[in-house]
């Protein structure tokens, strides 16, 4: 048994902000039927890196694992009958998730209104970069919008040069975290009254929420990779090319500990916290002076023994092969159609009683027949004449 | 009544769930926190301590034994070892307890301390942040607790949905490296099907055979912005460039005959060179308000005070004045737009009081 088994979900969600949610519950038993257009591809679809020929709609590693475990059908939303069977899926979920631009869905008729009226107790996770109401509801953008209208990127960088973006949306990863977290309280709430709700997830509010420390500070600016009471606090460079270790010392005991290890006289000025804080560019100066010459495994070794929090900054290939990730079982193989046996990320989590399993995403419309006729009772005939009228497609 | 109502979920915090333990109290569960003694600053206790009663840590643990006995949920940070002795926990059927730890239970780092830089760095985040002259940067704030926080309210969750068909509590064990290196979604798959490693750009984002830029200096400030595969959103901001006469070789390109990503990088340069004189040219409220009329995807970088004096935001309601033993701050508070009705939910910030001061979970709710 998994955690979610038994729960259905209709994903007309695309792209990276709705599709990672739905992962997340797909790998957990709920049954997430992503409705798709041949027409008008998933852009996640043509997304690098690439199995084979990039115009290959299912040779997407970035969708493929963005959407394991997921069934996928093809539907004409721009066809009053694809509309007719996206409407028979609502009446078949109990929960719809989308993240089209504003006013889409009500312009096909699937507002939250009309859902309601098919299923009374839906529940409609809509996922936005500015949320569906408010005076920025129409804004258009894309994960890293979120990431400079909550603050992220003005404080992001060193504190001499102009604000920066990380080369990835992360906007796009913590509001499908919090839509999951979203769906999964609104479950509970239907379980309790009986009743679904339209949940407004907005990109930019997730990421105003993980830098709430920030915001509690009234003196909040850019440190690089300072903090505010643990010094030192820092990356330092190591023997080779763009080798790095990062180093916090949390206590005074591992402040110690570090001293000895790279053989730096211990200060009697510096025995605090406070006062490391306070010469925390000197402290980091006279530590990356010592540690470029050393042997960064070395170095890992020697820390890890004395307790003290370090890690190599690893790239893609160490992550990709990183030992500790392996073990956790965070890459698991799955047998994919058109990428063949690829690793896809499982869940960050292990449950004792419902463990999840990982499946391969699905290619394009691969369920259109199991889930038009299993689910919805639509006959063969229907199908051949769907598929021929450009319906299902 | 509010989503989480009546649910108890008791705390024992260092950092990785503290988030998680905050998710849960908006969203109305009963949430008594403990802290494990971790060095926080005020801003952090207030940040993911509103909307908890926080306890100081008892010389006795076996004192959270009545506590333990009627909650659901029992969150335990492992970032620095066990908390409870799983003794205490025997007999607590119903009980999800979820454990937060820096790596997995059986792995080779089984053990390990880690802080949230140090996992940062291991998720293969910081290789790629930042610029290429200067060492691997971080993300603001402490972002592999708060990944790690929001996975532990997803498997509180997970695991209460199970219980009502099951009958049955579980352990639920959230790694955060896991949790962080999740948010790392290009990297690692990248270097599987490529081979390529991704490495320090600044603030361009290179796709494909060419790198675009996403930082922009305007009249008073910053916008981001990109040259992405578009089209639709492409034609909207060559269209105000020729309204302005500035579109120059923009005006002749077919943006769906052409992927961005394909492009040789010379001539991504050109095309960026005339934009950039344009948006030196205009201000972030003008350049904001063509955004959001014509559909370009340009954000205007904002400051921490024009976020929280965003009309925007203040119109959904996101930050709420939140009372500390200080005085008032305003902090995010809700944590998406929903249709349950009830309460809002307590969201104050008391100061920590001892465990025997605590009447009992009744009492609280």
């Amino acid at each position: 048994m998994r955690a979610l088994d038994g729960v259905k979900i209709a994903d007309f969600s695309w792209v990276g902000a709705g599709p990672r949610s739905t992962k997340d519950l797909a790998d957990n038993g709920a049954l997430v039927i992503k409705i798709e257009s041949a027409r008008r591809l998933d852009l996640g679809r043509r997304s690098p890196p690439f199995a084979g020929r990039p115009k290959d709609h299912d040779g997407s590693a970035f969708f493929a694992q963005s959407n394991t475990s997921k069934k996928s059908v093809t539907l004409n939303l721009s066809d009053p009958r694809g509309v007719d069977l996206a409407r028979k899926l609502v009446a078949w979920a109990d929960v719809v998730v989308e993240n089209f631009g504003p006013g889409y869905m009500e312009r096909i008729g699937l507002g939250f209104d009309e859902l309601r009226r098919i299923k009374p107790d839906i529940i409609l996770a809509s996922v936005s970069v500015a949320g569906r109401t408010g005076p920025m509801a129409g804004f258009r953008g894309y994960g890293n919008s979120a990431a400079a209208h909550s603050g992220h990127a003005a404080l992001s960088g060193w504190p001499d040069r102009p604000p920066h973006m990380p080369p990835l949306a992360y906007g796009d990863v913590v509001a499908p975290m919090f839509a999951t977290v979203a769906i999964l309280a609104a479950l509970e709430y239907r379980t309790r009254t009986k009743q679904g709700q339209h949940l407004d997830i907005s990109q930019i509010e997730p990421m105003v929420h993980v830098i709430a420390d920030l915001f509690a500070d009234p003196h909040s600016t850019k440190t690089g990779n300072a903090d505010p009471v643990i010094a030192p606090h820092g990356v330092y460079p190591c023997k080779g090319r763009d080798e790095w270790i990062a180093i916090a010392a949390e206590t005074d005991a591992q402040w110690r500990s570090l001293c000895e290890i790279l053989h730096m006289p211990f200060d009697p000025q510096l025995a605090t916290a406070q006062d490391r804080v306070a010469q925390s560019d000197i402290l980091d100066r006279s530590i990356a002076e010592v540690t470029v010459l050393q042997d960064r495994e070395a170095l890992l070794s020697a820390l890890a023994q004395s307790d003290v929090p370090a890690a190599a900054v690893q790239n893609g290939r160490d992550v990709f092969e990183d030992p500790e990730l392996r073990a956790a079982g965070h890459f698991v193989p799955v047998l994919h159609p058109v990428l063949g046996e690829s690793m896809m990320p499982a869940p960050p989590m292990t449950f004792s009683q419902t463990p999840p399993v990982v499946s391969a995403a699905p290619c394009l419309g691969a369920d259109n027949e199991n889930v038009l006729s299993g689910i919805l009772g639509v006959s063969a005939a229907q199908l051949e004449e769907l598929e021929s009228l450009g319906v299902i497609a | 009544m509010s989503q989480l109502q009546g649910i108890r979920v008791l705390e024992l915090a260092d950092g990785l769930i503290d988030l998680g333990g905050r998710m849960l109290a908006e969203l109305g569960a009963t949430v008594i926190s403990l802290p494990r003694g971790a060095p926080r600053t005020t801003a952090r206790e207030i940040a993911w301590g509103h909307g908890k009663y926080r306890v100081s840590w008892p010389d006795d643990i076996s004192a959270l034994a009545p506590l333990l006995k009627d909650a659901d949920i029992l969150l335990e940070d492992r970032r620095r070892g066990t908390a409870i002795p799983d003794a205490m926990l025997k007999g607590h059927d119903r009980l999800i307890h979820v454990v937060a730890r820096p790596y997995s239970a059986g792995g080779p780092r089984s053990g390990h301390t880690a802080t949230d830089l140090t996992l940062m760095a291991q998720s293969g985040l910081m290789h790629i942040t930042g610029d290429p002259d200067r060492p691997p940067l971080r993300f603001p704030g402490e972002q592999a607790y708060a990944l790690t926080g929001i996975q532990v309210a997803t498997g509180a969750l997970m695991a209460l949905h199970a219980r009502h068909s099951t009958g049955c509590g579980q352990r639920v064990d959230v790694s955060a490296l896991q949790a962080t290196t999740l948010a790392n979604y290009r990297e690692a798959i990248m270097y599987e099907w490529t081979g390529r490693i991704g490495n320090r750009t600044g603030n361009r984002l290179v796709r494909g055979k060419s790198g675009v830029r996403q930082v922009w200096p305007c009249a008073d400030g910053y916008v981001t912005w990109s040259m992405i595969d578009n089209p639709n959103m492409m034609r909207a901001v060559v269209k105000v460039l020729e309204q302005h006469d500035a579109a120059g070789e923009l005006s002749q390109v077919d943006w769906a005959g052409i992927l961005v990503a394909d492009m040789p990088q010379d001539v991504i340069d050109r095309w960026e060179t005339i934009i950039e004189g344009f948006f030196a040219r205009h201000t972030k409220a003008q350049l904001g308000e063509w955004s959001l009329t014509l559909g370009w995807g340009l954000s205007v970088i904002h400051d921490l005070d024009e976020v929280r004096n965003s009309a925007h935001l203040a119109e959904r309601g996101l930050f709420v004045p939140i009372t500390t033993d200080t005085g008032t701050i305003a902090l995010p508070a809700p944590l998406f737009g929903h249709g349950a009705g009830g309460p809002a939910p307590a969201r104050n910030c008391p100061p920590e009081r001892p465990l025997d001061e605590l009447a009992g979970w009744g009492a609280l709710e």
